[in-house]
C-alpha cells in the first residue's frame, strides 16, 4: 500500500515519465549508431570498408574515364555494425547519431550517401593518383625529416625518389655540418 | 453523413497493428514489443493497438528477411488483412535483406511479393524510429479511408 503511494506521489510529482517523441524532444545516448558517414576529403578508395561491410551496403566503382571513383552506402542494407569505420585505415568513415531513418517505400533507392572522387595528376610525371590526406602523411613521415607538403602532390614513385633524395640531402648537410664543427 | 463514413471517422483514432515475422532474428521484434510494452516509449498513444488476429488489424508490421519457409504463410496472413491496409518493414531485413541478402534460403526482400508502403531501416530501429514509422504509417492510412489529404 505505502509502496503504490509512493509511486503515486513521484509521478504528481515528475509527470509521467512517457517521452514526448514525436510531439516533442526525444534523446539519443551518445553511444548510438546511426547514419553512416563518409569523409570524402580523407577517403583514399582502398577498398577496406568494402571488404569489411557485412551486409555489402559500401560499392566502390571506378568512373567509365578511369578518372576516380564513386563511393556509395546504401542505408536500407546497412546494419549499423560500424566496421567500416573500425577497418578504415583512413579514418574516413564515422558513424552519425542521426537515426531518423524511417521513410515512404517510394524513397527506397534514395536513401544513399554518395562520393564521387576525382584523381589529380602527379606534379612530377602526370599519372593520375588520388593524394593522401596531410595527417596521414605527416604520420607515415614522422621519423625521417621529409617535409609532407612536398611530396604530397606526387605519385608513389616519384614520392619515393624524392622522399630519399631529401633524406639523402639532410643526412649531407648533417654531415657538413659535423665537419665543420 | 452516410453510417460507413461515420464508423470510419470513429475509427480513425485507433489504427491497430499487427506483427508478422517472416524469419526475423526476433531483434527487431523486441524492439517492436519495447514500443509498446515500455511506458517511456509507449505507442498506444496514438490509439494503436497490437491484436491477435490479422483480421482485425490495420497496420502491418513485418520483420525479417522472408525466409523460403515463411514465404507462404507470411503471404497467407498478409492477405487475411482487410483493406485499406498498410505495410511497414521494420528493419533492414524486409527492406533489402540486410546482413542475409542472397542467402539460399532467403526469398526476400519483401517488395518482391507485397507493396510495402513505409519502410524504417535499421539493425535493429529504435522504438522512437519506430514510432516515427507508425506516425507515417497512420497518415498513409487515413490517405487511403479518404479522410485526409
Amino acid at each position: 500500500m505505502a509502496g503504490f503511494l509512493k509511486v503515486l506521489f513521484r509521478n504528481l510529482l515528475e509527470g509521467p515519465c512517457t517521452d514526448p517523441y514525436p510531439f516533442g524532444k526525444t534523446f539519443s545516448p551518445p553511444s548510438i549508431r546511426g547514419k553512416v558517414l563518409i569523409n570524402p576529403e580523407l577517403c583514399m578508395g582502398c577498398g577496406m570498408c568494402v571488404y569489411s561491410c557485412t551486409a555489402k551496403a559500401i560499392n566502390i566503382t571506378p568512373l567509365s574515364d578511369a578518372s576516380g571513383y564513386t563511393i556509395t552506402v546504401w542505408r536500407n542494407t546497412c546494419c549499423l555494425c560500424a566496421s567500416c569505420k573500425h577497418y578504415c585505415p583512413m579514418g574516413a568513415m564515422s558513424i552519425s547519431d542521426d537515426w531518423h531513418l524511417a521513410h515512404a517505400a517510394d524513397e527506397k533507392y534514395a536513401l544513399v550517401e554518395r562520393h564521387t572522387i576525382k584523381f589529380t595528376p602527379c606534379s612530377n610525371c602526370g599519372a593520375m593518383i588520388r593524394p593522401l590526406p596531410l595527417p596521414m602523411l605527416k604520420r607515415l613521415y614522422a621519423a625521417s625529416d621529409v617535409d609532407p607538403e612536398k611530396i604530397r602532390s606526387l605519385c608513389p614513385k616519384c614520392r619515393q625518389i624524392e622522399a630519399a633524395s631529401q633524406i639523402v640531402q639532410n643526412s649531407g648537410a648533417d654531415a657538413a655540418k659535423a665537419e665543420n664543427s | 453523413m452516410s453510417l460507413d463514413t461515420m464508423l470510419k471517422k470513429l475509427s480513425v483514432s485507433s489504427p491497430w497493428l499487427f506483427r508478422i515475422n517472416a524469419g526475423s532474428c526476433n531483434g527487431c521484434d523486441v524492439e517492436l514489443a519495447t514500443t509498446a510494452c515500455i511506458p517511456r516509449y509507449d505507442v498506444e498513444r496514438f490509439g494503436c493497438k497490437y491484436c491477435g488476429s490479422p483480421r482485425h488489424a490495420d497496420i502491418v508490421l513485418i520483420t525479417g528477411p522472408l525466409t523460403a519457409r515463411m514465404r507462404d504463410r507470411v503471404l497467407r496472413v498478409w492477405h487475411d488483412i482487410p483493406e485499406p491496409k498498410v505495410t511497414v518493414a521494420v528493419g533492414v531485413c524486409p527492406i533489402s535483406g540486410g546482413v542475409f541478402r542472397e542467402g539460399y534460403s532467403i526469398r526476400g526482400p519483401i517488395d518482391r511479393y507485397i507493396p510495402v508502403d513505409v519502410n524504417v531501416p535499421g539493425c535493429p530501429p529504435r522504438p522512437q524510429a519506430i514510432l516515427e514509422s507508425v506516425v507515417l504509417a497512420r497518415s498513409i492510412w487515413l490517405k487511403k479511408l479518404g479522410l485526409e489529404k
